[in-house]
């Protein structure tokens, strides 16, 4: 069996406004998936039912085949990551003693690092390529760094599912096609990925699977070129009328075209 | 232990040694150590002076100044906010105001005249701490705005209360002279069992922040953040208000209402090492007795025979530092 994490019957919503209801989805070890759909509709909150921040009304997420409410939040931190779209840190941590932080849930009560915790770190940095960063101040990083960073704070959790909440968002065309060569190599480390995107040009070189979310209509899922189609985007993101296609110009500028 | 420690314990005994010799009687440093090292004992008059007044007075200063730093060191870890301290967001008012309720109200039943004042100024530091946290969080933050303005409310609402006590005042004048003190900020001569329960408080509470202070920095990420690595948010937080307000309690009852000292040295310390709050523990702990030890000799010395309450002098230096620090945070982001 090649599951991860499964929504089974899944229902979610803010007192009366329903975000998800009756959501069965799986994502297994090998997937890379990109959740769109538009404001507001409840991707975040998708996500942290995900990691186990919000319990669903009705229904179950279960990791590894056991409910995420049966476990304790350290066991599914030290299996699912979640990378918020923005941390604000009060105080001047360096990059190092940021990412450092997901070593939370494999601390014990006076909080000292073994080797493992140390040797995560490390990796997390190397594969972020944020260790030459070690030493700045995480608040006065650019955007692409600070995006990077938060990226081995998930990694240093030592996750097999990363969780990712617009990590493309506020960043110029350079830098945004870092961070996505960054989930390719991720994906192809074997880790699962889910992210959030709005930048829909991006999403077919990177992801395999797209999921979208879209008010009162059950999630859609399948192959960027199935889901990727005006039609659809059209209808889900109410654009107004317009000539020509939504994705072919300017919005889908391909890789090779840029190059 | 690092060589920085080393450094700062050095001169900490340095201060103890030169703060003893100072005062309105002075003892040459060279005959103190003389007489340390068994070789030419101290005049009756300069053993009084030494073990009932002054090395009483030293120790009080030192442990007021490092409660009050820790305990500041904590609520800005806590409230994610590098202007909190025990006497800006009031739990240093409400710890005065259970700490006169105490002397005014009740009969002195306890252990060394001030058991009950103690636990009193316990109880209203930690009323107060909730009080200001549930007033100024938004969302599970704590913005600099609210929570100054809930902060200097409820603090000058529970100092200025205790006035009101004056009226209960059974023996006119005792009572509201121990009051005034307090709200002055000035460290008391204390007695040697008065020491030892604020030691004792002071002790208790360091101790207990061992394991909070990496839990400060997970949290420093934003309590849902926090609660999705796997920190018990709710119990961290209720631990270091009972941590902290236990630490002000014990600063409050030697001391009084010492402005800004919970907030300068964290700072400075903060400036010196980073904000690892594992590495600031102990420099904290350490660097506010140093801190308010020259400051309460200065407080005691400058216009001898007179004294200055040392809240005057913490108030004069740290009310400056508060505000160019407000300053800076408006050009920074970070708040």
């Amino acid at each position: 069996m090649n599951e991860l994490l499964a929504f089974a019957d899944v229902d979610f919503g803010y007192g009366e406004r329903t975000i998800v209801s009756d959501l069965t989805m799986t994502v297994t070890r090998d997937a890379c998936i990109a959740l769109i759909g538009p404001n507001g509709v409840g991707k975040t909150t998708l996500l942290r039912l995900a990691a186990g921040t919000l319990r669903p009304r009705a229904g179950e997420v279960r990791l590894h085949g056991q409910p995420l409410a049966s476990l304790r939040q350290r066991t599914i931190a030290r299996s699912v990551a979640l990378v918020p779209q923005d941390v604000a840190v009060p105080f001047p941590f360096t990059v190092e003693q940021f990412v450092r932080q997901g070593r939370t849930p494999y601390l014990g009560l006076f909080g000292g690092f073994d080797r493992d915790d140390r040797d995560a770190v490390e990796r997390a940095l190397d594969l972020t390529d944020t260790a030459r960063l070690r030493s700045r101040i995480f608040n006065q990083l650019s955007g692409g760094e600070r995006q990077r960073a938060r990226i081995a704070l998930g990694l240093a959790q030592n996750p097999q599912l990363l969780l990712l909440d617009e990590p493309t968002q506020h960043l110029d065309i350079g830098r945004q096609m870092e961070v996505m060569e960054l989930i390719r190599q991720l994906a192809a480390q074997g880790i699962a990925i889910v992210a959030t995107t709005h930048d829909l040009a991006l999403i077919e070189d990177t992801f395999s699977s797209v999921w979208v979310l879209a008010p009162d209509r059950p999630l859609e899922h399948g192959p960027p070129r199935h889901i990727l189609r005006s039609e659809l985007l059209e209808e889900v993101f109410h654009c107004p009328p317009r000539r020509g296609s939504l994705l072919r110009e300017p919005l889908l500028v391909r890789r090779e075209a840029m190059q | 232990m690092s060589l920085h420690m080393a450094l700062l314990l050095a001169f900490l005994l340095l201060v103890i040694v030169v703060a003893t010799s100072v005062g309105a009687v002075a003892i040459p440093a060279g005959v103190l150590l003389r007489s340390l090292a068994g070789r030419g004992p101290l005049t009756e008059a300069e053993r009084t002076i030494l073990f009932t007044i002054r090395l009483p007075r030293i120790l009080a200063a030192a442990m007021v100044g490092s409660a009050l730093s820790v305990s500041g060191l904590l609520f800005q870890g806590l409230f994610r906010n590098p202007l909190a301290d025990p006497y800006v967001i009031g739990s240093s008012g409400g710890a005065v105001l259970g700490a006169s309720l105490g002397v005014f109200l009740l009969p002195p039943v306890s252990v060394a005249g001030f058991g009950t004042s103690a636990l009193l100024a316990f109880g209203g530091a930690i009323g107060s701490i909730f009080l200001v946290y549930a007033l100024a969080s938004v969302k599970g933050r704590t913005p600099v705005v609210p929570l100054l303005l809930a902060g200097f409310a409820v603090s000058t609402m529970l100092s200025y209360s205790s006035y009101f006590l004056e009226v209960l005042d059974r023996d006119f004048g005792t009572g509201m002279r121990v009051l005034t003190s307090w709200l002055h900020g000035t460290i008391v001569q204390p007695t040697w069992p008065q020491l030892a329960i604020i030691g004792l408080m002071l002790g208790a509470g360091l101790c207990a922040c061992a394991p909070l202070a990496h839990r400060l920095n997970t949290l420093a990420l934003g309590e849902e953040y926090a609660a999705h690595l796997g920190l018990h948010v709710q119990q961290t937080r209720v631990a270091v208000i009972v941590v902290g307000s236990l630490l002000t309690a014990a600063a409050v009852a030697l001391g009084g209402l010492i402005s800004f000292v919970g907030l300068i040295v964290p700072h400075v310390m903060r400036m010196l090492l980073g904000p690892d709050h594992v590495r600031l523990l102990p420099f904290t702990a350490v660097g506010g007795a140093v801190f308010l030890l020259i400051a309460d000799t200065a407080a005691r010395t400058v216009v001898a025979p007179a004294e200055l309450p040392v809240g005057v002098l913490t108030a004069c230096l740290g009310g400056p530092f508060f505000l160019y620090l407000l300053r800076k945070a408006k050009t920074e982001a970070f708040l």
